[in-house]
């Protein structure tokens, strides 16, 4: 029943091809549909299905696509809004062009939640106009022009937080010091942990990956305080934390308002993505400018490295 | 109708001589009751008279088993007939044309408090933009899409249902402009819906809307209006209809904080409350907010600065994020009637004409914009 019903509604093609196959074993799709594709990406499709039948499509047209997938983890912020009602393809259009003209004046590497920053702005008040600030980034969000992070740090015993706009022409310069991810998408915990793991030393040495290795995740588990909270962390399907010792009600009061089944409703999940085809045209519009600038910093930084031992010596 | 006042009219006047005479206050203060309701709702109010172009717009569409063949003649006469295929012009799909039958007009020249026309656009969404002092503001994006005056009716003949209310024989001294946006296929349309555009020259448009024009102000029907009809800096005043949300109770519609959720409140957790005082003022005073409908009204935002234009895709970026409907909604934009913010200087005047100026670049900022295309903000050491 609910198959049929699924085939009239308005899926996209690939997801609607990904319904039919996994018709016969709907546990299969159970498994794999898991959350962390679900906030990372805005793609209706778990990652792996989708890219394995992708793989399908390229081999039976004869040609390769030229866009990579993993874009919309890269670039998260060039898929628009998915509310329909305030979508408008000349605006997302413009906002791309702005979104790329203020790229080619600043690198905004590829960083991930988890990520160690040291983001530079130009401040007023500053006394020598800029503040560097170093920190874990906690929280990455928003689309197009709106796009943001949040990145943490603890200072003389004070938790610190940043808020920066990504595009802002006030950045002057983001670094990553170290690039890895963590086992949630979002590390807003970080503000009820003890403080080491969100402290940071301010001159800390930018750590480099070897060139083409897959970004590491980092399995750390994360000890929190005791309460008061925040949040109601225990109410939130954390893998990044260890053992919260609460008395046994607090678990029970989570598994009675928990709410397992949200995330196998498709047509949610249709309703707040972006579908695939329409992101590999956006990608298709940016992808080669994108990665024209990449390419400029690899060399960049290969230069650099090049140049610092010699000054050392 | 006319009759019918006049009944009301003499019907008020045996009342007040019956009323002089009656002995019983009672009966002639029900009766009064009675017919002051009618005298009132008949004041002296004109009759409605729709503007004449207030005509029927959609077609009733029936199978009129056409073939293919047939199809594509009637396409081809359109096509003649206008002068233009179909286009896409800023991602909106119309019709590329060149009118302009009528012979030109002579351009009037510019002065302090003279009205020239506006424009209608589609709010397409907000995003932030930088200050050149690295300040954020949020900007609404409105884009113009295929404008074209269909009709000027100058003061003399233009003859609109509201008069000054303060003196109604006043001499009227604007002229009405209507200006069309979005050409479509005339099959969608009536007969008479397509007859208002008959004279320009231009296909029948989706959007037709007026403004009130001095007549130095106008423009040769079949003139097409740009996003840069508006210079970067100068003061627009945007009207819209608001999103419509139907009948709303107080906490929605007027922003009350409504009651408690728990501790022992029953049935009053978004209700208004006490709506007044006993003693002389024992009635509800006119103007109590109260549930009602909410949304689907003409509302307009004054003084927005234009911040930036696009001349290439139409699009002008004002300031502010309270445009009143939602996005992918019409408005309308005229010259603000705010008197601190009006223009001093000339603006294009009556509207900007490519043909006759030196071509604009694509992109026109504001002198306190931050472009994308510079480079990062930076502060000076010694301010």
């Amino acid at each position: 029943m609910i198959f049929n019903q699924l085939k009239k509604m308005a899926l996209p093609n690939a997801a609607r091809k990904l319904l039919l196959g996994v018709k016969s074993s709907f546990s299969l799709f159970q498994t794999t549909a898991n959350a962390e594709y679900r906030y990372l990406s805005s793609v209706s499709n778990p990652k792996g299905l989708l890219s394995l039948e992708k793989e399908e499509e390229n081999k039976v047209a004869g040609h390769k696509n030229v866009v990579p997938l993993e874009c919309r983890f890269v670039y998260p912020e060039f898929l628009p809004d998915p509310r329909l009602d305030h979508r408008n393809s000349l605006r997302e259009k413009l906002e791309r062009m702005d979104m790329m003209n203020r790229r080619n004046h600043i690198d905004i590497p590829e960083f991930y939640v988890g990520s160690v920053l040291a983001v530079s702005s130009s401040n007023p008040h500053a006394p020598e106009k800029v503040t560097r600030f170093v920190g874990i980034c906690i929280q990455r969000g928003g689309c197009g022009l709106r796009a943001f992070f949040i990145i943490r740090n603890v200072v003389d015993h004070q938790g610190v937080e940043m808020f920066y706009e990504m595009y802002s022409p006030v950045i002057q310069k983001i670094e990553v010091l170290r690039l890895e991810k963590r086992l949630d998408n979002e590390l807003l915990y970080l503000r009820d942990a003890l403080p080491e793991y969100s402290t940071f030393p301010l001159d800390m040495e930018p750590e480099y990956l070897p060139e083409g290795s897959a970004i590491p995740v980092n399995p750390i588990k994360v000890k929190l305080k005791p309460r008061p909270w925040l949040e109601r962390w225990e109410r939130q399907e954390l893998k990044g934390v260890q053992d919260l010792g609460l008395p046994k009600r607090f678990y029970e009061r989570a598994a009675a308002v928990a709410k397992p089944w949200e995330k196998y409703d498709l047509m949610a999940e249709y309703r707040e993505s972006i579908p695939a085809e329409e992101q590999e045209e956006i990608f298709a519009e940016v992808y080669s400018q994108l990665h024209q600038l990449e390419v400029t910093r690899k060399i960049m930084k290969r230069k650099r490295t090049f140049v610092k031992p010699k000054k050392m010596g | 109708m006319a009759g019918c006042f006049k009944m009301a009219g003499m019907r008020w006047s045996v009342v007040r001589s019956f009323q002089t005479f009656c002995i019983s206050p009672n009966i002639s203060e029900s009766l009064c009751c009675l017919f002051q309701q009618v005298r009132l709702k008949h004041q002296n109010y004109p009759r409605l008279r729709n503007p004449i172009w207030f005509v029927k717009k959609e077609r009733t569409k029936y199978e009129e088993h056409l073939t293919q063949q047939n199809k594509s003649f009637i396409r081809d006469v359109v096509h003649d007939k206008y002068g233009g295929p179909p286009a896409i012009i800023g991602g909106v799909s119309t019709y590329q044309q060149s009118p302009l039958k009528i012979q030109p007009m002579d351009r009037g020249s510019w002065f302090l408090g003279c009205r020239r026309s506006g424009l209608i656009a589609r709010n397409i969404g907000i995003y932030p933009m930088w200050l050149k002092d690295g300040t954020r503001v949020l900007t609404t994006l409105l884009q113009v899409v295929d404008n074209h005056v269909i009709r000027y009716i100058p003061p003399e003949e233009f003859n609109p249902p509201r008069t000054s209310v303060r003196n109604p024989k006043s001499k009227r001294r604007l002229g009405c402009l209507l200006v069309g946006a979005e050409s479509a296929d005339p099959q969608n349309f009536t007969k008479e819906y397509c007859g208002l555009f008959k004279d320009s020259g231009v296909m029948p448009t989706k959007i037709l809307g007026r403004f009130l024009i001095s007549p130095e102000a106008v423009m040769q029907p079949g003139t097409p209006l740009y996003a840069s009809h508006f210079k970067v800096g100068d003061y627009v005043d945007v009207r819209g209809k608001t999103i419509y949300r139907g009948f709303q109770g107080v906490v929605t519609r007027w922003g009350f904080k409504g009651g408690p959720a728990s501790h022992g409140v029953t049935k009053t957790h978004r209700r208004p409350g006490n709506i007044g005082s006993g003693g002389e003022k024992a009635r509800v005073w006119p103007g109590q907010k109260m549930p009602g409908h909410m949304g689907n009204r003409y509302r307009i935002l004054n003084g927005l600065q234009v911040l930036r234009v696009n001349t290439k895709y139409n699009v002008i970026w004002v300031k502010g994020q309270g445009i009143p409907g939602g996005t992918n909604s019409i408005v309308y934009i005229y010259d603000t009637f705010l008197p601190l913010r009006k223009p001093k200087e000339a603006p294009h005047f009556p509207t900007y004409y490519p043909e006759d100026e030196e071509p604009l670049p694509d992109e026109i900022y504001s002198e306190n914009l931050h472009p994308f295309t510079a480079p990062t903000i930076k502060y000076e050491e010694n301010v």
